[in-house]
């Protein structure tokens, strides 16, 4: 090719044009929230779609504390990274049992996870709402989270059989003659050695309870113990809808997610992928 | 070695604890839900008398149950057909492009991550029957509708409005699948077919398509089991309002019936429309597996 630059078509033109306007539906909405986080409510009534023109940052202030997000937020990382380490741990024991040790029952273990998977929620909800305020567990964060941990291990059990799998037996071999216990082996050569995976699954796991609704709705009734997606849906009453309060509360839930997701997109976008064609 | 992986204890002490959690938190409750399903709750005495079927013989002739029900079944619907669609172009598309197709990848993948709660109140704002973009069409003198407080119609203007903002936020997932399958398909088939003189339509229409139907089954159980599961959009742009009763869809209904401070408490029926929603899940699923059930080619 004499030509320093190859012809660009019109159809990859026509292309990038789409993916622009897609660009612009995608990232308006979270712009448009930023923005009308810092106006007044006399401002988003008159001019919903204007920039606003002072910056009320004392709008995040009031929000912050008339829907009590901090404890919300707090409640919220408490359940989150509990269930996220829970999960790592007892998944990848599972799934090294079931991908690496040599049982006769390994693989109907393996299906017996699986089947949760398939499992709404819902069908769920009321027996285990029952037996819960029967032992105390209903309005306790515990509560929440055996639920959320139970949901989130078939994945992580999935995802982290196939990293074991992928193991050399040459590397676990050489372990076991410098007499390693089974443990050991564990703990100090797999685990380490699929790190990717324990990643992955601890950000799939992170996002999927960061954001869960209908459990933590019916689970918890005590102010104190509300997460934050259960603590924004209280800024819409029936009667009346406080705006300005409402954009910096959503602005302070999504802020986490949207600063993890541009840090890590990649893995979540290929580990979300994976997890879900296991299904 | 080999005595070391079949350590009995080690092998128990693994397992146990993932197994343990999973019946007691999931396969008891599941029976117990099955059990209630056949009960009535009796609110008073905090006790559950057997009646058999009676609580789906009420759901035949409960004109909500019914409203739920078509409002899923709508859901459903949409959205197997409106993700397969736009899933397919936007992946067919990106696998054309290579500058910025990761970045493109990954701000329409971005919904996907965020919480449903938080935009579906973006949305109900937008969708406000007067500010939000009632206000901009206003501009132009054009006087909107109502959008999430039309109640007219077989299928309601909110409900439409809602599948369109799920479509928005989960298209990404169906696009991701797709893109997937097809950067896995070799470039040699392609190529071949340019030779031949195959246009890149012709190419995405007898190559791709075929190629990828495995990956639209698996895609659509996903959006299928997804959309009848479907509750937080739905819940943070209508909230718990009574008047929005032809609103529902199971998953609000199942809430409603059995956690709702109007109202509630009707864990025996509120447990049989667990069961319709997880028998409409397997069946959906079941269907769609027949449909796209192919013989793997080679890629």
């Amino acid at each position: 090719m004499e030509k320093k630059k190859k012809k660009i078509k019109p159809s990859t033109i026509l292309i990038y044009v789409f993916f622009i306007f897609m660009m612009v539906i995608y990232l308006a909405p979270v712009v448009w929230i930023a923005m009308t986080s810092l106006k007044t409510r006399a401002e988003i009534y008159k001019n919903p779609f204007a920039a606003p023109t002072v910056f009320h940052w004392e709008n995040y202030k009031v929000a912050w504390e008339a829907g009590k997000l901090g404890i919300a937020m707090l409640n919220s990382l408490f359940v989150c990274v509990v269930t996220l380490v829970l999960t790592m741990l007892l998944g990848s024991m599972a799934a090294f049992a079931i991908g690496r040790m040599r049982w006769k029952l390994a693989n109907a273990a393996m299906v017996y996870i699986l089947i949760g998977m398939m499992i709404p929620v819902h069908c769920v909800l009321i027996p285990l709402f029952v037996r819960f305020a029967n032992i105390g567990l209903s309005n306790n964060l515990w509560g929440l989270i055996l639920p959320y941990l139970t949901f989130s291990l078939p994945t992580s059990v999935y995802i982290m059989t196939g990293f074991f799998r992928s193991i050399p037996n040459e590397l676990l071999e050489s372990a076991c003659i410098d007499g390693c216990s089974i443990y050991k082996i564990f703990f100090q050569i797999a685990l380490p050695l699929s790190r990717t995976g324990l990643f992955v699954t601890g950000l799939m796991t992170f996002i999927a309870n960061w954001n869960e609704l209908l459990l933590a709705l019916v689970f918890i009734s005590d102010g104190n113990k509300k997460t934050l997606p259960v603590a924004l849906t209280k800024f819409v009453t029936p009667y009346q809808t406080n705006y300005d309060k409402m954009f910096p509360a959503i602005m302070i839930a999504i802020i986490p997610t949207i600063v993890v997701y541009t840090l890590f997109s990649n893995q979540i976008v290929d580990g979300l992928t994976t997890g879900a064609v296991k299904g | 070695m080999d005595k070391l992986l079949r350590n009995k204890t080690a092998i128990f002490i693994f397992v146990a604890p993932a197994l343990i959690l999973f019946t007691v938190v999931l396969f008891i409750p599941i029976g117990t839900s099955f059990y209630y399903a056949l009960c009535t709750y009796d609110r008073t005495t905090r006790s559950y008398s057997f009646i058999g079927l009676g609580n789906f013989q009420k759901m035949l002739t409960d004109p909500n149950m019914r409203i739920a029900l078509k409002n899923s079944l709508f859901f459903l619907l949409f959205s197997c057909i409106s993700q397969l669609i736009m899933g397919l172009l936007l992946a067919g598309l990106l696998t054309n492009i290579k500058k910025g197709r990761n970045l493109f990848k990954n701000v329409i993948y971005m919904p996907c991550v965020l919480s449903s709660a938080a935009l579906g109140l973006l949305w109900a704002f937008l969708f406000h029957a007067k500010v939000g973009i009632n206000n901009l069409l206003a501009n132009f003198g054009i006087k909107g509708p109502a959008w999430l407080y039309s109640t007219t119609g077989f299928i309601t203007l909110p409900m439409w409005v809602i599948a369109f903002v799920a479509l928005w936020q989960y298209v990404g997932q169906s696009m991701m699948l797709y893109m997937a399958q097809i950067s896995g398909i070799s470039k040699s088939l392609y190529e071949a077919s340019y030779i031949d003189g195959a246009t890149k339509a012709k190419a995405f229409r007898y190559i791709t398509l075929p190629l990828i139907k495995p990956m639209v089954g698996t895609a659509m159980s996903l959006n299928a089991i997804g959309s009848l599961k479907f509750f937080d959009l739905i819940y943070s742009m209508l909230g718990d309002k009574t008047e929005n009763l032809k609103m529902d869809v199971l998953a609000t209904y199942l809430y409603r019936t059995g956690f709702s401070s109007k109202g509630g408490h009707h864990y025996g029926y509120a447990s049989a429309i667990g069961i319709v929603l997880v028998i409409l899940c397997l069946l959906a699923t079941a269907i769609i597996n027949r449909i796209f059930k192919t013989e793997n080619y080679e890629m």
